[in-house]
């Protein structure tokens, strides 16, 4: 487990997609959270689930899940592996962002904040196990997000996006709202992990 | 030593690989052949865990390959064209799988020398060309030092001083009591590196021997050219020769060159040519899948 963690934090950040993202959401952070706190909410939240996605989905995207599950066939391991890389990735960027957000003094949004990020970054890893490609989970909760949870739920049914939104705000109920949604997220990538790695 | 056990792989209706039974030994380079489509893949990827098997076992050093400690210390496995994320250095991603496979990092920069990639060890793989990709695989493949490869097709996109090298890595595995596996559709490009052959055809093994029983098997030819062409294929019919003709010479099977020449004598036909070919062991291949 402490091998596969080190080999995909060494990944993300050997990476230069990767880390030209983290570090482009931490500066926009810095930049942007003087003026809003709730745009530097949205922005960790959303850039933890993008860094997990990016991190889980990649390796099907570049076959170099191959590589992953020769080094630790045991899935499960691995892809607790994986969840834990993305949490302190994601942990550490929206920290760093969040500093100016520190600064001036919304020191409670800054904590609920840090409370959804870990579970975005497992939610990203958990939807990337079972979709497998990065941009047609982005653009399918797009249109989810647009469509399901704006034009039908009005941001008000107790849906993933909906829920997180409001946890960031502060909201507990809507926090374990979408820890449910992740534990759910979680037992379908646990069904999902051990699917074949046939050569496309 | 790697053994399949009555592997079988199912998708749907499709068997894709149907009961095959094998061993690869160490000390040994045991080629895995088949035509495009007959399994060969997905036995490898079920040896390896990446694919589960419908039925049957696949075992390396008697253990499944899930149940191995530090897999990657005990088996190196060259799969697809060049395994790697395009936006990582040849070095970088050697770093990582050194990570995972916990060994030492300082094995990074000598395996790629060795791999002749030194040069573009801080180049994207992306950048890489698909010869370069593939010696970048090796090098993951030996990362751990294992004493088993398993090889999928890994000449695709080598030139042919990288396929000699390849060929002379692989020996020199073997020769140190490694056991390697390598799979390939070509038959001719693995004749002078392996030493025992699996031939797979429609998902079923229907050849495990050694490559010297393969070629035993497949018949020494006698080329044969001589002044009276149509008396010499009588002669040699009525010896209970096989012959055909390429429209130059007489080819036959089934006699010996002494034969040959005797049976000539007495038919009083003098000989310009009497050679012995080597058995055609891409055409034994051939016929054994294609019986299927």
């Amino acid at each position: 487990m402490i091998a596969v963690l080190r080999s995909e934090v060494h990944r993300s950040l050997t990476v230069r997609s990767g880390w030209i993202s983290m570090a482009a959401i931490v500066l926009l952070g810095l930049t942007f959270g003087w003026f809003s706190v709730d745009f530097w909410s949205l922005l960790a939240e959303l850039g933890a689930f993008a860094i997990a996605v990016m991190n889980t989905g990649q390796h099907y995207q570049h076959r170099t899940a191959v590589l992953l599950y020769l080094g630790q066939p045991r899935r499960l391991t691995a892809l607790a592996a994986q969840a834990l890389a993305a949490v302190v990735l994601a942990t550490a960027v929206a920290v760093a962002s969040g500093l100016a957000v520190l600064v001036t003094g919304a020191a409670h949004q800054f904590r609920s904040t840090l409370a959804v990020v870990p579970l975005m970054a497992l939610y990203g890893v958990f939807n990337a196990t079972v979709v497998r490609r990065p941009t047609w989970l982005f653009i399918g909760y797009a249109g989810w997000f647009i469509f399901i949870e704006g034009l039908v739920g009005k941001l008000e049914l107790p849906l993933p996006i909906s829920s997180f939104l409001k946890a960031g705000g502060g909201d507990y109920h809507s926090l374990l709202i979408f820890a449910g949604w992740t534990a759910l997220a979680m037992v379908a990538a646990i069904v999902a992990v051990h699917r074949d790695l046939t050569s496309d | 030593m790697i053994q399949a056990l009555a592997l079988t792989k199912t998708y749907g209706q499709v068997r894709a690989v149907n009961e095959a039974t094998f061993t690869a030994s160490p000390g040994r380079v045991t080629g895995f052949l088949g035509l495009n489509g007959s399994g060969k893949t997905t036995t490898l990827r079920m040896l390896l865990g990446l694919i589960r098997a419908t039925s049957g076992q696949a075992l390396i050093k008697n253990r499944r390959y899930r149940d191995l400690k530090h897999p990657l210390r005990q088996v190196g496995a060259v799969l697809e064209q060049g395994l790697s994320h395009p936006g990582q250095t040849g070095r970088a991603h050697l770093a990582t799988q050194a990570l995972l496979a916990r060994v030492d990092r300082s094995r990074v920069d000598p395996l790629l020398d060795r791999v002749g990639l030194a040069h573009a060890a801080d180049r994207r793989t992306g950048d890489y060309s698909l010869g370069m990709r593939q010696r970048l695989s090796v090098a993951t493949a030996l990362l751990g030092d294992p004493e088993i490869l398993v090889l999928d097709e890994p000449a695709n996109g080598l030139d042919p001083e990288g396929v000699a090298w390849l060929r002379q890595l692989l020996r020199d595995h073997a020769d140190a009591g490694g056991t390697v596996l390598i799979s390939s559709h070509l038959l001719a490009e693995l004749a002078q590196l392996i030493d025992d052959v699996v031939i797979i055809a429609g998902g079923r093994v229907v050849r495990e021997s050694s490559l010297a029983e393969l070629s035993a098997g497949g018949g020494r030819r006698l080329r044969v050219r001589g002044r009276d062409p149509r008396r010499l294929w009588y002669a040699f019919q009525d010896a209970g020769a096989d012959v055909t003709t390429d429209g130059h010479a007489l080819e036959v099977s089934g006699l010996s060159p002494e034969d040959v020449g005797e049976i000539a004598f007495h038919a009083r036909v003098p000989l310009y040519e009497l050679s012995s070919e080597a058995p055609n062991l891409e055409k034994v291949f051939l016929d054994l899948v294609s019986d299927r």
